[in-house]
């Protein structure tokens, strides 16, 4: 009896362990479901990637970062842009389709779309890339099966014309060919994408002031269309940290419009083009000379006779009866003057200085390149006579700033930058010039304004101290100089008593005009011209008037 | 162990309730934050359009071309002057031009 009570209680014992395992089981899928439903909850989804798969695969295009001025004013920007593309498997009638098209894109190539669409397989074909939302509306408005917009990022100016030549420009799929914009693309970087995604990239910001920026293109347009040029180029430079403050080149390019800026006529003549500059080159030759001990500004040079070199005689413009001081060699421009002294230093230290100023080899900014100097085939005693009033050998303007920026931030290389700089930085190496020769040159760049036989005083502006020296060159020919069209430059510093800013103004081919009595000489154009932009962004700059300056 | 199996019984209906609520609400967050998202991508936009506009309309040369029209012009050297004399003016007892 106990038995069979017994074994009840194991089966009974049994049933319930089975029971509260079936129970603890179900509780367990219970526990696991909630587990795995929350589970599924936390795993974020990505709705993207069924948009991603059903999506024609379209080429990658690249979001940039902004461009900003050194204040941090807009220059260039990307946008939203529709773009237009076909599926050539949706398309029912392909004449209609072109023909219909043309009528809103009356340049596009039809033949071309007609021969893509006759291909059913190809289900993404670009019709046009970056239209203006006025056209985009057009073409939806036609209605045709099978077209459709993707949006794209498209590179925008606010500025136009500004600061074209810098800024360079973009192709189609917004990655940047030319100037600042190859620049981003190959240091600052650009990211891909596949639909209008804009950069979350801090903007590129440069040394350009666009206040600074449109006065010196407002007086560059003055000043040609005065003056009746084929062009004109100008820079304003920061002389103490390198930086460009301003730079263009007339006739201007439109960034948006990048075809243009391929024809010869719109290089930008600060930087893609090498000329004779003439005269401003003294302002090298003499800081050479004093910089070697071989004159000081009083020291008398005889520069009554021309100077002899093989076949050909070096003249002064205004030959002198007397003998002059260097002072007056430089206010005078004389040629021949500046030829003795180079003479006197001989090919090899002229050639050591040009050197040491970074003249004779190609300069690279942020922009690019810039066009590789054209220098004698040979250092003899004529091109060394030459090359001291800047005739036989040929530089890019914004490399001559900067060798003359050298030579008046006592000495110390001056690299010019497109990149805004919150400091001078180290110098490197040795002063290519002393601080004593440095000031001379300030000095007697002010004295070529105020003195009253100095070719530069038309840039003179009351209070702000300005210094500077003209040059006008004969422009190169087949087998020899033009008579008839010259160069006319001013390069010119301020304020004198310690040069913060440089400015070289650049006009090509200018006209004698009744103003200036038929003269093309620097000195009735370019002289004030550049007189006419310091007065307008001196202010700006941050410069204050002598008589403010002198009671601060 | 009854009453575990009955506590952990109620706690799983409670768990599964409060996960049906819970998928609700996140799938409807999602939704939120989708929109949200689509909302800040076209403010992004929005944004650079007006930037671009903005830079469109503080260009240096239109703004040269207003100023004129106003009787405005570069500043004159007449019209500096020293930042001493100007803090004087405030502590003069009767400055001119007050």
């Amino acid at each position: 009896m106990t038995g069979a009570r017994g074994n009840l209680r194991i089966l009974d014992r049994d049933a319930r362990r089975t029971s509260e395992r079936a129970v603890s089981g179900v509780l367990f899928a219970a526990f696991a479901g909630v587990v795995i439903q929350l589970l599924v909850l936390a795993v974020p989804r990505h709705p993207d990637i069924t948009l991603a798969i059903s999506e024609p695969i379209a080429a990658t295009s690249f979001s940039r970062p902004d461009i900003v001025d050194r204040n941090g004013r807009l220059l260039a920007t990307d946008l939203e842009a529709p773009s237009i593309f076909a599926d050539a498997a949706l398309v029912l009638d392909r004449d209609e389709v072109v023909e219909k098209l043309s009528t809103v894109l009356p340049d596009l190539n039809g033949g071309q779309l007609l021969r893509d669409l006759s291909d059913r397989n190809r289900r993404f074909i670009w019709v046009r890339r970056g239209v203006a939302p006025g056209i985009a509306q057009k073409v939806h408005d036609l209605g045709l099966p099978g077209i459709s917009f993707r949006y794209e990022l498209k590179r925008a100016y606010p500025g136009g014309k500004m600061a074209g030549h810098l800024l360079g420009y973009t192709d189609v799929d917004n990655r940047g060919v030319s100037g600042i914009e190859r620049y981003i693309d190959d240091k600052v970087g650009v990211d891909p994408v596949h639909s209008a995604v804009l950069s979350s990239r801090p903007p590129v910001r440069l040394s350009i002031d666009i206040g600074v920026q449109h006065a010196l293109e407002d007086e560059l347009d003055e000043g040609a269309r005065r003056y009746k040029s084929e062009g004109a180029a100008g820079v304003v430079l920061n002389i103490k940290t390198g930086e460009i403050i301003a730079s263009a080149s007339l006739p201007r390019v439109d960034p948006a419009w990048p075809m243009q800026a391929l024809d010869n006529k719109h290089i930008d003549r600060m930087a893609a083009g090498t000329y004779e500059l003439g005269s401003v080159f003294k302002t090298l030759t003499l800081a050479m000379a004093f910089n070697e001990g071989l004159a000081k500004p009083d020291t008398l040079l005889d520069v009554r006779q021309p100077l002899e070199a093989g076949r050909f005689t070096v003249k002064d413009f205004h030959p002198s009866n007397r003998p002059l001081t260097v002072t007056e060699v430089y206010t005078h421009s004389s040629n021949v003057g500046a030829g003795m002294l180079a003479l006197e230093a001989g090919p090899e230290k002229l050639q050591a200085f040009l050197k040491n100023l970074g003249l004779l080899d190609q300069m690279t900014t942020e922009e690019g390149p810039l066009a590789a100097p054209q220098l004698p085939p040979r250092w003899n005693r004529i091109s060394t006579i030459t090359a001291s009033f800047g005739h036989g050998i040929a530089i890019a303007p914004l490399q001559f700033a900067a060798a003359a920026a050298t030579v008046l931030n006592s000495g110390k290389t001056v690299h010019p930058t497109f990149l805004r700089k919150f400091d001078a930085g180290a110098a490197d190496g040795k002063p290519v010039v002393s601080p004593a020769t440095s000031q001379m040159m300030a000095n007697l760049m002010r004295l070529n304004v105020v003195n009253r036989d100095g070719t530069g005083g038309k840039a003179d502006v009351p209070g702000f101290r300005v210094g500077g020296k003209t040059g006008t060159a004969d422009i190169a020919a087949k087998g020899g100089y033009t008579s008839n069209s010259v160069i006319s430059s001013f390069l010119a510093t301020f304020p004198t008593d310690d040069p913060q800013y440089l400015t070289f103004v650049i006009l090509f081919e200018p006209k004698g005009i009744e103003e200036t009595r038929g003269h093309r000489t620097a000195g009735v154009n370019a002289a004030p011209m550049t007189g006419e932009l310091i007065a307008r962004i001196a202010a700006q700059l941050g410069v204050a008037p002598q008589t403010v300056a002198s009671t601060q | 162990m009854r009453l575990l199996n009955i506590a952990a019984f109620f706690f799983a209906l409670s768990s599964a309730l409060l996960l049906y609520g819970l998928n609700y609400d996140t799938r409807r967050l999602e939704a939120e934050v989708q929109t949200k998202e689509r909302l800040a991508d076209d403010a992004r936009s929005d944004i650079a359009v007006l930037k671009a506009e903005r830079g469109t309309l503080a260009r240096p040369d239109r703004i040269d071309g207003l100023a004129r029209q106003l009787g405005l012009g570069p500043p004159k050297t007449d019209q500096f002057d020293s930042g001493r004399e100007v803090s004087e003016l405030d502590t003069r007892p009767a400055a001119k031009g007050r």
